[in-house]
């Protein structure tokens, strides 16, 4: 990783990927992009797609939202990297420091059966939703709930369930996966619930019903390469994939039918 | 009944099997190896462990499940190698990765079918082909076959993708099982490594030992 | 009397207030107010626009009461609106510390950090429910941070003297909406919740003076979609990206806000904007937004900048004596800890005086050195270890070794919607929640408030109060055919083909980040009647310059994010005016408004509480004409109006 401390700008070559739809022919488009260290990948982005309208063409199309690193929306491979080089960041926090004078980068969109491509950078990660539908959450009604204090919370349990709960939603799991798979995506979410006494109700349930959607949607198994903890911008650790295929197992011994 | 087929048809399911037969396969591995050790002291000592495991009633019974378990262990791994390689049709152009796979990780689909057609080599050699013999003195088989220079590679290649197999293959069926605590992550994965090492050495050891004192 | 009955108001904005004891009002209302029968409510169709706290959570609670509701986002999850970015935490009333708060205390604290610019009886209900919202979330499974005894942890925030604000590390927001989120997709998979993601309104629907649908525009096919229901909520966040650089999220807008107001929603307060003191400055042109630090960094780090204008040198030279501790030097009791407001002013101050540091000159210095000396560095890692990070990764100075450098940036807008008691504007069956409506934080937030304030409207305010509008009165059935959704719909696409056809030279960020350094530097942290009268005109020659010479390329009928960005920068150059307005009508400096004529000897906002204890609502007249204002009286039953001091 190159630290580049003096002040100045960068010339860097970027191939973009431009995509029209889902199964339509993509390819690499190169232009050549004049940063500043201090600029953001997404800022350098910013910058292209300027030169591009001004030029009379076609913006490149890219999700993004908060830029700070915590909406989850930025989604791109750098280099073959999900979110670039630098550890735990999100493509919005990766700065210029990073590269050198005329560094050829290539961004991708996350490649994935499970995220169809919609517009260049841009896929449909909705699939994502879904497996959350299927039972990420407590189911309480509003105003049924009991004291905040009536259930004491081991803390270590507290803080597993929110290291767990740190996920984005970004996809970058998937995306680093060799085989496209969502369970560290999946296995997150049911961590949490299971780390927790409110979620002990429906704890058998949830681990089916997630992981039973997960499958439906066509994302790959996992075969423990753990690609997908490195790439993870939150750090979230793969013995939450574990605690996952324990559960599935336990639920299904449990279950009635 | 129904939620066993259920859990069988799911991703987490499949890769359960997986790992239960492949650590029943290692165990097996152990065992073999173990007896493989007795060559060291001498040829009758051989032929006396193998006398002793062929005049078991049980024997029989012990085959028919060990080729269940590697029938299961292949066919399971085809059917999730398959589904894998649906979930990405279009490739990425530049794939480096963040570094955390590895060469034995990556290579489970090439040293397992690798594997297969060494066990049918393997199993032709010093099982079927004996029953056709009238006679046969199996300590010397194996030192025939090992100080046969193509004997030699094939063997001590096949050891080789054991190992590079077994590298990836103990911690990934303990971290499927979920026996994946924090505090324990890196005793089973060396204990993984440890157990790698010595079946490499245990078996390896014999055809080196053969090829370079024969 | 009713607050509506006291004198100056306008008899438009009857605020709805119940009267009686302060304490049982909400009570009371919520008694009086009728209901829906629980057989009948599947019967009434809810659209909810925007799935941030208040709109996720208002279309969960309302779809588990029976409801059909249809919640739209911008995003392609409801999981990514920017209640998610919030990090401090979120004020309740529990006293589990046992340090004396109270509902009444939160209520008194929230009134008075408003700078007596906010509505009683609303902030009284808001301080009563938050002890429900953290039940409601512990419930869910939120993850708060937690003492060793398995007790919530709370700490106290924003220079409040208890500790009632809950925690989930730095991501408290993200860790709320997920839970408002879990709640919604409960309901989505219920088949109780029609989730509509990659959607923007872009016009209100109403029909016979009440409003009855939306049209919005699929983000990903380009196509105008019409939806009728009984009653429409708007949860569309606020419009701190009027000054291009801020801290909101790039996509967050005003459109919604925007298009409701000309289709009769009053706005109110659009003047009261709220800068944050301790943001990482800008490095350069090519900035796209700021980024929060938290704000606890200045418990512990110096501000100063150099005596000298101009200093050419690095902060590690400049010696002792040469350093201006300015905020220490002028609040001697407060320091470095005084509110928001006053630190973000004074940053203004020294750097308007030459003295800024950095490439821009827009920055001063936020300096560790002392605390590391004294308690080392150590134990500043372990306080502030996360934050030094980020700020490292972004500016690429290391905090341990040189000093912080922060700029204030705009945060959050108390301004918004204008809505009665019942959370519902100046149109019949809109109601608006969150941080869109103008609602209780009156000119200035406190810390660990928006998250309160979103989530009381979205689970506990809302589903008692739409039932004044479904059980109250008579809603005759509509069509997506019918003029009043055809009207708009033509109205939305002309929009947009409009846009498409100027094909001029300049692009729309380009234009946005003209529009954002006026309202910056006219409309920021000092007004003066002057400068706002000359940001007007300019606003109106950015606006002229808009239509006739902007660019935008591409197929209106796929994804087109710069179509998205056009429309939205389009309505923030209608709503400056407004807001500039307001500012120049608002003769008095109060919170986060500081108009420069209007201060204490000491630099202090002076309030006019006998002219200006009002809340200004603008009514939309006609394109290009100065909107109507209303005016709300507001009274002070509880709470003794003072002014405020950090010396």
């Amino acid at each position: 990783m190159i630290q580049k401390k003096n002040h100045g700008d960068l010339r860097i070559v970027l191939e973009v990927w431009r995509q029209n739809g889902p199964g339509a022919p993509g390819a690499f488009e190169e232009h050549e992009v004049m940063a500043n260290e201090h600029m953001s990948f997404l800022e350098l982005l910013d910058v292209l797609n300027e030169q591009l309208v001004e030029s009379g063409k076609e913006p490149f199309v890219f999700e993004h939202d908060c830029r700070e690193g915590i909406c989850g929306s930025c989604a791109m491979t750098i280099d073959g990297k999900p979110h670039g080089p630098r550890d735990r960041t999100t493509a919005c926090q990766l700065h210029m420091r990073e590269y050198r004078n005329g560094d050829r980068v290539r961004v991708e969109p996350w490649r994935a059966n499970a995220f169809p491509v919609v517009k260049d950078l841009m896929t449909d990660r909705s699939a994502f939703d879904r497996i959350q539908q299927a039972g990420g959450y407590v189911s309480i009604n509003t105003g049924s709930a009991p004291d905040a204090h009536a259930i004491p919370v081991n803390k270590e349990n507290a803080d597993m369930a929110f290291d767990a709960a740190a996920c984005i939603g970004c996809g970058a799991c998937v995306a680093a996966c060799p085989n496209a798979s969502a369970m560290l995506f999946t296995s997150a979410k049911l961590s949490q619930y299971t780390l927790l006494p409110q979620g002990q109700p429906e704890r058998d349930q949830r681990a089916l019903a997630m992981v039973d959607q997960m499958d439906a949607e066509g994302f790959g198994n996992c075969t423990n390469h753990y690609e997908c903890e490195a790439a993870c911008p939150k750090g979230i650790s793969v013995t939450n994939i574990a605690r996952m295929n324990r559960e599935y197992a336990r639920a299904t011994l449990r279950r009635r039918n | 009944m129904n939620s066993f087929i259920r859990f069988l048809n799911s991703s987490i399911g499949r890769k359960y099997v997986m790992a239960v037969t492949g650590l029943s396969l290692t165990l097996f591995l152990l065992v073999h190896m173990a007896g493989n050790l007795t060559i060291y002291a001498g040829n009758e000592a051989f032929n006396e462990y193998a006398d002793l495991l062929e005049s078991n009633p049980l024997l029989p019974l012990a085959e028919a499940g060990l080729l269940g378990l590697f029938v299961v262990h292949v066919l399971f791994a085809v059917l999730l190698t398959g589904k894998n390689k649906t979930s990405r049709t279009d490739r990425y152009q530049a794939n480096l990765g963040m570094g955390a796979k590895t060469v034995a990780s990556t290579t489970m689909w090439i040293t397992g079918p690798v594997l297969l057609v060494f066990l049918i080599i393997h199993i032709w050699d010093f099982r079927i082909s004996k029953e056709l013999m009238k006679e046969y003195d199996l300590a010397q088989m194996v030192v025939d076959r090992l100080r046969h220079p193509v004997g030699f590679m094939i063997y001590s290649g096949a050891i080789a993708m054991v190992g590079l197999h077994m590298w990836h293959a103990f911690q990934s069926a303990f971290q499927t099982l979920g026996v994946a605590h924090p505090r324990y992550r890196a005793l089973i994965q060396n204990t993984g490594r440890l157990i790698t090492v010595l079946l490499v050495a245990g078996f390896g050891g014999i055809p080196f030992y053969l090829f370079f004192t024969g | 009397m009713t607050i509506a009955d006291s004198p100056n108001s306008s008899p438009r904005l009857d605020s709805k207030v119940p009267g009686g004891p302060m304490d049982e009002r909400w009570s009371r209302h919520k008694f009086d107010l009728k209901l829906v029968n629980p057989s009948n409510r599947r019967k009434f169709d809810v659209i909810v626009v925007g799935t941030g706290l208040a709109g996720g959570s208002a279309a969960a609670t309302l779809a588990e009461m029976g409801y059909n509701v249809k919640s739209f986002c911008i995003h392609d999850s409801p999981r990514r609106a920017h209640s998610i970015a919030a990090q401090g935490g979120i004020n309740a009333a529990k006293n589990y510390k046992g340090d004396g708060d109270s509902v009444h205390r939160l209520f008194y604290d929230t009134v008075k950090g408003g700078d007596y610019r906010s509505r009683e009886s609303n902030v009284h209900r808001l301080a009563e429910v938050s002890v429900d919202i953290i039940d409601q979330c512990v419930a869910q499974g939120v993850p708060f941070a937690r003492e060793y005894g398995g007790l919530l942890d709370n700490r106290s925030f924003g220079g409040a003297q208890v500790s009632r604000t809950f925690y989930a590390r730095g991501q408290t927001g993200q860790q709320l909406l997920l839970g408002a989120y879990g709640a919604m997709n409960r309901m989505i998979h219920a088949g109780r919740i029609d989730s509509y993601t990659k959607r923007e309104m872009v016009d209100l629907v109403v029909v016979n003076g009440v409003a009855r649908g939306i049209i919005v525009r699929n983000l990903v096919t380009g196509e105008y979609e019409r939806h009728a229901a009984h009653a429409v909520l708007m949860c569309t966040g606020g419009y701190g990206n009027a000054f291009f650089l801020s801290t909101n999220a790039k996509n967050s807008n005003v459109t919604a806000a925007w298009r409701a107001h000309k289709r009769g929603a009053f706005f109110a307060n659009p003047c009261y904007t709220q800068i944050h003191p301790t943001c990482i400055p800008r490095s350069g042109d090519y900035q796209s937004k700021l980024t929060l630090m938290s704000e606890s960094l200045r418990n512990d780090g110096r501000v100063w900048v150099p005596e000298k204008e101009g200093d050419p040198r690095a902060p590690q030279d400049i010696p002792e004596s040469e350093r201006d501790y300015y905020l220490e030097r002028k609040y001697p009791s407060f320091g470095n800890l005084v509110p928001r407001d006053v630190a973000s002013r004074n940053a203004k101050t020294v750097c308007d005086q030459g003295r800024g540091v950095g490439p821009t000159g827009e920055a001063v210095y936020l300096d560790f050195g002392d605390a590391i000396r004294r308690d080392g560095k150590d134990a500043i890692a372990a306080r502030y270890g996360n934050l030094f990070e980020m700020y490292e990764r972004i500016t690429g100075d290391n905090p341990y070794e040189v000093p912080m450098r922060i700029f204030p940036a705009v945060h959050y807008t108390m301004g918004g919607l204008w809505v009665d008691y019942n959370l519902e504007s100046t149109i019949p069956g809109l109601f608006v929640l969150g941080e869109a409506n103008f609602s209780d934080h009156g000119a200035n937030r406190l810390g660990a408030s928006a998250l309160m304030q979103g989530l009381a409207d979205g689970y506990f305010v809302i589903p008692a109060t739409i039932a004044s509008h479904l059980a109250g009165r008579q809603l005759e059935a509509v069509s997506t055919n019918d003029d009043a959704f055809k009207e708009a719909e033509a109205k939305a696409r002309e929009r947009a083909e409009k846009l498409l056809a100027c094909n001029g030279n300049r692009s729309v960020d380009s234009l946005h980040r003209e529009l954002g350094n006026t309202v910056w530097n006219y409309c920021g942290m000092e007004r003066t009647a002057e400068g706002l009268q000359e940001g007007i005109a300019k606003v109106r020659d950015l606006r002229a310059e808009f239509w006739s010479n902007v660019k935008v390329n591409g197929d209106p009928n796929h994804v087109n994010q710069d179509l998205e960005k056009a429309g939205r920068v389009a309505d923030f150059m209608e709503f400056a005016e407004v807001m500039f307005n307001d500012a120049l009508v608002r003769d008095e400096s109060c919170g986060g408004h500081f108009r420069a004529e209007h201060q204490t000897e000491e630099g202090e906002a002076r309030r006019d509480d006998e002219n200006f204890a009002h809340v200004s609502a603008w009514e939309f007249t006609e394109e290009q004409k100065l909107p109507t204002e209303h005016r709300e009286q507001l009274t002070f039953e509880e709470v003794k109006l003072t002014t405020r001091s950090y010396k």
